[in-house]
């Protein structure tokens, strides 16, 4: 099996499916990174799509200094930022879309729920708001996210204490 | 609402990819109709600058003060060439032996400011 590296080595050259073969292994960790986002199948797809397109445009000036999988992570991150902010000022119009008390729809409760934790996250600052969104949507260890961010370990530990604390609060209130 | 319970909930949530086939065709049909879209948008504004730049040239050639034709229209009596020297002298003998009133004929060259015919006719009393 080819590595990552060979691929967008051929791909530079000219071979477009070395790119569809790359896009089908990542996909599905792409995906998955951005249904736990959205809660939200199109959603996801359509933003899996959009780095994707991206990738297809940035991976011809690719220089392999980095891993493929630390590279397509930055940019699902990157990409989940831009959402936050764009649902940011959707949420802050529907207001009125919150269920009205008293009655429970589980699974629309849980989607609210889950919508309201990402809009609480998307206030955190942004170095915090990266590593919960990595801790929760990935699964990810401190020393995967210390390398995708390029700090410490322990920075990265003491971001997701503090942002997991700014949460708490946010709830309370 | 806890937090931790919430981060568990949705780290463990279950899903299923979307096929890797239709993904890819969706995405390339997106990818080309995106590249339309901006260089037909490239197309629009490089045709509406060329439009306004044009238009500027055009509207730039309008006026509406009358002496800017008319000079247009009238060349000075020193840069013309020999020829037309000579037809506009020949013309201005035929305004002055063919004129009902002399006079008239006279101080419409003064207007135009033919002098030279002027004194080469001698006010016409020659």
């Amino acid at each position: 099996m080819k590595t990552d590296h060979e691929l967008i080595k051929e791909f530079q050259e000219g071979r477009e499916t070395a790119f569809n073969e790359l896009v089908k292994r990542h996909l599905p960790n792409t995906y998955g990174f951005f249904i736990k986002f959205t809660a939200d199948e199109v959603e996801a797809e359509d933003l899996a799509q959009d780095v994707f397109i991206k990738m297809y445009k940035a991976l011809k000036k690719f220089r392999f200094e980095s891993e493929f999988k630390t590279y397509l992570f930055r940019a699902n991150v990157n990409m989940s930022n831009t959402y936050l902010r764009r649902t940011k000022w959707r949420n802050l119009l529907h207001l009125d879309q919150a269920p009205e008390p008293g009655y429970v729809d589980t699974n629309l409760e849980d989607e609210w729920r889950r919508k309201e934790l990402w809009d609480a996250v998307s206030k955190l600052p942004s170095r915090q708001r990266m590593v919960v969104t990595m801790r929760i949507a990935q699964e990810m260890p401190y020393k995967e996210i210390s390398k995708i961010m390029r700090i410490s370990e322990n920075s990265a530990k003491v971001n997701y204490h503090h942002a997991v604390k700014t949460l708490k609060d946010l709830f309370k209130n | 609402m806890k937090i931790e319970k919430q981060f568990q909930d949705i780290s463990q949530s279950q899903f299923s990819a979307p096929d890797g086939d239709s993904f890819l065709e969706k995405l390339h049909n997106e990818r080309q109709r995106r590249i339309g879209k901006k260089v037909s948008f490239l197309n629009g504004l490089s045709a509406g600058i060329i439009v306004a730049v044009f238009g500027l040239i055009t509207t730039s050639q309008l006026t509406d003060d009358p002496t800017i034709f008319a000079s247009n229209d009238l060349t000075p009596l020193e840069i013309m060439d020999n020829e037309t020297e000579e037809f506009v002298y020949e013309l201005a003998e035929y305004l002055v032996e063919n004129s009902d009133d002399i006079w008239e004929t006279l101080t419409f060259l003064d207007e135009i400011e033919f002098e030279t015919v002027v004194t080469m006719n001698n006010g016409g009393l020659e």
